[in-house]
């Protein structure tokens, strides 16, 4: 990997501004509501937008259909523990357990 | 007397101090938990794209974002530009501006030192426990909020060092469906924040979008669909208020 150096400094100075900036004093602007309303709603996009493909696309690598993919099944279980349950460990535990199981059964 | 009451007080203070780093590692341990197979997923990627051992642990020990360094891994193997690379870390990373938005006022006349510290260990993970200690206690304790963000390094570390050691002995380790931790942590993490009609709509569009533009094969799926879902979520804010 050649300029991994570059990758590695790149990655860490992005990470960190985007975590830094308003602890910044002297910052010379100050978010307005609108721009405060249109950042609220990254954390729920960009998450989406990676567990999705995870769960719906991934039978395209495992040879499987889409209704019997691991993914699907374990990843609809998820979603339906997550609207009744608030903690992350049992979601992701009670899940990844049927996950594993149906990944061996298979 | 006058030299007694300062030590008893420091003495309460370093117990009130134990326990806030107590309860602050144990709040945001269950989240460290769940994020060990993504960490070792990391750390295996790593190295089937052809990262030093080193280099990979440099990378959670530097960079610390596992949602950035997962995309960063998959686009290193389909040998990505620099340039694709730093603009998705900063599509994924935008999500922290909020967090540093939100923490502003309480940490603006700290430390250069406390602030940089805090910026460092600003995970969504921190984020949510430190806001559950803010709602609790109606105060925000920068011990609190860097105990949690300290325990959760260890873990992210530690599980990224697991992922390059099995990675080197068990080959396609990537294959056994760690991602799949991941999907479970998200999907954990964004239903309970979707209180909002708007919130919803916007998770929709991106989950929408990202699946035809992955399957259409276009390029920046990822950064696309969080536009949108982004983009959306803004144009149906004004719904919210008439839907509850």
């Amino acid at each position: 990997m050649d300029n991994f150096g570059l990758v590695l400094l790149g990655m860490s100075c992005i990470t960190f501004a985007c975590r830094f900036l308003f602890f910044y004093k002297k910052l010379p602007f100050e978010l307005g509501e609108k721009t405060k309303l249109a950042l609220s709603y990254t954390a729920p996009s960009v998450l989406t937008a990676m567990w999705v493909p995870i769960v719906f696309l991934s039978y395209q690598h495992i040879e499987q259909s889409f209704f019997t993919s691991p993914f699907l099944i374990a990843g609809l279980l998820s979603i339906l523990l997550s609207l009744k349950f608030k903690s992350t460990l049992l979601i992701v535990m009670v899940s990844m357990t049927l996950f594993i199981t149906l990944q061996l059964t298979y | 007397m006058l030299d007694v009451i300062p030590v008893s007080k420091n003495t309460t203070n370093n117990i009130n101090n134990r326990q806030l780093i107590y309860q602050a590692s144990t709040a945001i341990l269950p989240l460290a938990i769940a994020v060990i197979p993504w960490g070792i997923l990391c750390g295996s990627l790593a190295i089937k794209v052809g990262l030093s051992p080193l280099q990979a642990q440099l990378m959670s020990l530097f960079i610390f974002a596992g949602a950035a360094q997962l995309a960063s891994l998959t686009l290193l193997g389909t040998s990505g530009a620099l340039s694709s690379i730093l603009s998705s870390t900063f599509i994924i990373s935008s999500r922290h501006l909020l967090y540093s938005a939100v923490f502003r006022e309480h940490v603006r006349n700290s430390s250069m030192m406390v602030r940089c510290s805090i910026a460092f260990f600003l995970t969504d993970e921190m984020f949510a426990v430190t806001c559950a200690y803010l709602e609790r206690n109606k105060s925000f304790s920068y011990l609190y909020a860097l105990s949690a963000g300290i325990t959760f390094y260890l873990v992210w570390n530690c599980s990224t060092f697991v992922g390059i050691v099995a990675g080197q002995f068990i080959p396609n380790i990537e294959d056994l469906g760690l991602e799949f931790a991941i999907a479970a942590t998200f999907i954990a993490i964004v239903t309970p924040s979707i209180k909002r009609f708007s919130t919803l709509m916007s998770v929709l569009a991106s989950g929408i979008s990202v699946c035809i533009l992955s399957i259409t094969g276009i390029e920046h799926a990822l950064i696309i669909a969080t536009c949108i879902g982004m983009a959306t979520g803004f144009l149906t804010a004004s719904k919210d208020k008439n839907n509850g």
